[in-house]
């Protein structure tokens, strides 16, 4: 080893090695690329199963039979693989005609009996978001163009197909290799983009399908990767150098920073994911309903999503987010007032002794631990003490979920997996056991039947649905098993010369086939 | 012996893990699972059986070969390992020869100049590179190297496009040998642009250790016997130094070199994560956070086996440096 040392010329040599490398070769093809980067990588390939960040690669690999559309669009839904649709007076018939000339990746013609096939190796795999399709009783193939979907009881069919997660079409002759042969990185979709390579822990490298049915311009981009990048200041280095032209990860703080800078755009988007605080409502003291409401008046809401949320947020008003259809307009965010929440903490009749709680919240979150700094201030000085109990998801969920670890407060961001307000009243606050995301541990059999008739509903008459699911919404208001706060935006920031960019609350997910780069 | 301490190491890795909060449930499913998940994935993971059981199953998996699936990658631990070990040892072993490079001749002549500026410039130095976190000095490479000047790359270990359009066979696993093997050097420049910051960041981190040690070893032995017998013969003080004073050294130095290796393979976390190197730092580390129990065991498993390989090599190579050793 040491004469090895000795020697000038082993120094030589490496300092020659990074010597090369300072000369960086860029290696810049001639094709058209678009870098994006992701703050983790693909876990699960498996459409049937991914329900994740994978999102951003399925939407551009897979397509399902309807896209939903951005609120305030003429229509709801753009056609995908199915391209029209109608459904039986009693909501349990649902036929689709078929997308014709579409292939698979791997060559598989895409008609009824791959759809068939492919919905049923999804709901029977019982993995991910299958249980969209619970109401789905039978699925019939009567010609190659033509799939008809049987429910049980009437189902919002249309919806449900264009779900970000559990709908996407995949080639059944491709499944049959299974999950293994998918988490290897391969892909089945007829998406415009198929998976061209995957570096674990580095990129996936996703390359235009020549042969997608809605054919290709010259203009856009041949190449997509999709980086991973996990902190955000390196994510923001890329964006300012142009080495990526979206990145994922904005702290509300750099936004307008990056969005005055000379070829970047830092944009607030629509989204339907919330935060709330949800109460338990079978734990002392907040098993009180006055206790509750106190709380729900002590919580500081234009400074939360003023100051903490830096403006990424709007107050919440009821447990639906505000652009969501479905959202009652009623229900308005209710007023921080300390002395009201004081007068109703005496009303309730807790002892002066008993006015102590709990609050766990994700420990990474800066929002959450300043939202529950500052209600912590505030209460104390109404007389209820909070010990804040921050901890990684994993374990405050593990917690939460059973009543004797539970905390009085827990922190929970809800989004649809397909576009319902039914998504977050049976999610978060339909009787539920054992108790997976009830975590206010919340059960009312009024409301359950609300929402019960609203989901029947929803399938056949929406307008009466959304009556059922406005009640829902003011019982919750009343009952107080949650502080409903933050209405959130996405924060995204990308480079200004990407144009084609419609964000849809209704997709974590840009869609790259849209997509231009302008010169 | 060498069985007990891995098992040992296995049995401390299984039960702390098991005791920590929370459970590795939601890892396995997606981001709203129901309760008949929730119940079957537990029953896939094994966790309704008792902890003796649960590790009785996973030593005798594990001597089979089969370390099971992680949980966050859904890629048999085994293989996630191979891929990763490659990564980190192709960055630690670069940083490890450029730290014993630079800090040997720099505690030497820091030694040999004791309270000359140049021993002093020496200790300033290294004292800087171990006071500094790690993380701090990759931040200010990157800034400085890829934010201000443009000359590397900011993370990640080879061009995204490289990749695709200078493709080359994954023969070791280390860049830099399988794109000079393969003989593409567009490819090959990659890997060494996108290892420079890294390997510059690990480097300044290990040659504190190194200067000083060499420094402190080598004032030991230029007050011995036979240095003073060899300036009397005259010899050139090169030759001394380098030849008859820094050969008293080594062992200790290897020693040093030893553990300092052992430890940075399983202590570039700090770097993996700023360069998002696809190494075992920022393997074991998602690992950790989201209970991943199969990649934890298995990178502990993994880091265990290959502390306990450098500890023996480092014994080998006392025989080889040392008569004394070898003639006894």
């Amino acid at each position: 080893m040491m004469k090895m040392l000795s020697r000038p010329a082993a120094a030589a040599a490496l300092a020659a090695t990074l010597l090369m490398g300072a000369i960086l070769p860029a290696a810049h093809a001639a094709t058209r690329s678009l870098t994006y980067a992701m703050y983790g990588d693909i876990k699960d390939w498996d459409p049937a199963i991914a329900f994740s960040l994978e999102v951003v690669m399925l939407v551009n690999v897979y397509e399902p039979l309807l896209w939903y559309n951005p609120p305030g669009s003429e229509r709801r839904f753009t056609p995908a693989l199915a391209t029209d649709w109608s459904s039986s007076d009693d909501g349990k018939t649902w036929t689709f005609n078929l997308r014709r000339g579409v292939t698979f990746h791997d060559g598989t013609p895409f008609n009824a009996a791959a759809a068939k096939a492919c919905l049923e190796r999804t709901m029977k795999m019982k993995k991910g978001a299958y249980y969209i399709w619970d109401a789905v009783t039978s699925i019939d193939a009567p010609d190659d163009h033509t799939l008809v979907i049987h429910t049980s009881r009437p189902a919002p069919i249309d919806l449900i197909a264009s779900s970000q997660y559990g709908a996407y079409m995949y080639s059944p002759t491709a499944a049959e290799k299974g999950t293994e042969w998918f988490n290897e990185g391969h892909d089945a979709g007829t998406g415009p983009y198929h998976v061209r390579r995957w570096d674990k822990g580095q990129q996936v490298v996703l390359e235009k399908y020549n042969d997608y049915w809605g054919s290709w311009k010259d203009d856009q981009f041949d190449r997509v990767f999709l980086k991973v990048a996990t902190e955000n200041a390196t994510q923001i280095q890329m964006l300012e150098s142009g080495e990526a032209d979206f990145i994922s990860l904005v702290p509300a703080d750099a936004m307008k920073r990056l969005d005055s800078e000379e070829g970047i755009t830092a944009q607030l988007l629509p989204s339907w994911k919330n935060s709330q605080f949800l109460i338990n409502v079978r734990k002392p003291p907040t098993d009180n309903l006055e206790f509750r409401q106190a709380l729900v008046h002590a919580w500081d809401y234009s400074t939360v999503v003023k100051d903490i949320y830096a403006g990424s947020a709007v107050s919440a008003r009821g447990i639906v987010p505000a652009t969501m259809w479905g959202h009652d307009p009623n229900i308005k965010t209710p007023d921080f007032d300390l002395e009201k929440a004081k007068r109703l903490i005496e009303e309730s009749g807790v002892p002066e002794d008993q006015r102590k709680i709990t609050m766990a919240y994700i420990s990474t979150s800066e929002e959450y631990k300043n939202s529950a700094l500052l209600f912590q201030q505030n209460l104390k000085r109404i007389g209820v003490d909070v010990e804040l109990k921050p901890g990684p998801w994993g374990a405050i969920w593990d917690r939460a979920k059973h009543l004797d670890t539970a905390p009085n407060l827990q922190s929970m961001t809800w989004w649809p997996t397909y576009p319902t307000p039914s998504d977050w009243l049976i999610g978060l606050f339909r009787t539920e056991d054992p108790t997976v995301f009830n975590l206010s541990h919340y059960s009312n059999p009024e409301f359950d039947k609300a929402v019960n008739e609203g989901v029947r509903l929803e399938g056949i008459d929406r307008d009466a649905a959304i009556k059922q699911y406005d009640k829902a919404q003011q019982i919750l208001m009343h009952d107080a098993p949650a502080i409903f706060y933050a209405d959130l935006k996405t924060r995204m920031a990308r480079r200004s010369d990407i144009e084609g960019f419609e964000p849809n609350p209704a997709y974590n997910a840009v869609f790259f086939y849209r997509l231009r780069r302008t010169h | 012996m060498v069985v007990g301490i891995l098992l040992g190491v296995l049995a401390i890795t299984f039960f702390l893990s098991r005791v920590l909060p929370g459970s590795p449930v939601e890892m396995m499913l997606g981001a709203k699972p129901t309760a008949a998940q929730i119940e079957a994935a537990r029953h896939e993971l094994g966790l309704d059986q008792s902890l003796p059981e649960q590790f009785v199953l996973y030593v005798a998996d594990a001597l089979h070969g089969d370390l099971g699936t992680s949980l966050r990658t859904r890629q048999p631990v085994a293989r996630d390992l191979v891929q990763r070990a490659t990564a980190t040892m192709e960055l630690v072993t670069l940083a490890m020869v450029l730290a014993v490079v630079i800090g040997v001749p720099l505690g030497v002549t820091s030694a040999v100049r004791r309270g000359s500026w140049r021993d002093h410039g020496a200790r300033v130095f290294s004292i800087a590179g171990m006071a500094l976190p790690v993380f701090l000095i990759g931040m200010l490479l990157q800034m400085l190297f890829y934010g201000a000047l443009g000359w590397l790359p900011l993370q990640g270990r080879i061009d995204g496009n490289v990749l695709l359009d200078h493709a080359f066979p994954n023969v070791t696993g280390f860049y830099l040998v399988d794109t000079a093997l393969a003989g593409d050097w567009t490819a090959f420049a990659s890997a060494a642009a996108h290892l420079a910051l890294p390997v510059a960041t690990l480097t300044l981190a290990a040659l504190a250790t190194v200067t000083r040690i060499a420094r402190n070893m080598m004032v030991e032995a230029l007050g011995e016997d036979f240095v003073r017998t060899a300036q009397a013969y005259g010899l050139p003080a090169t030759t001394i130094h380098y030849r008859y004073a820094l050969k008293a050294t080594l062992i200790p130095m290897l020693t040093v070199i030893g553990l300092t290796y052992g430890y940075l393979l399983g202590g570039s976390v700090v770097v993996e994560y700023v360069f998002d190197w696809p190494g075992l730092g920022s393997y074991v580390v998602g690992a950790l956070i989201n209970n991943d129990f199969p990649a934890v065991m298995g990178v502990t498993l993994l880091l265990a086996t290959m502390y306990l390989l450098v500890n023996l090599v480092v014994d080998l190579l006392y025989y080889a440096v040392d008569p004394r050793l070898r003639s006894s």
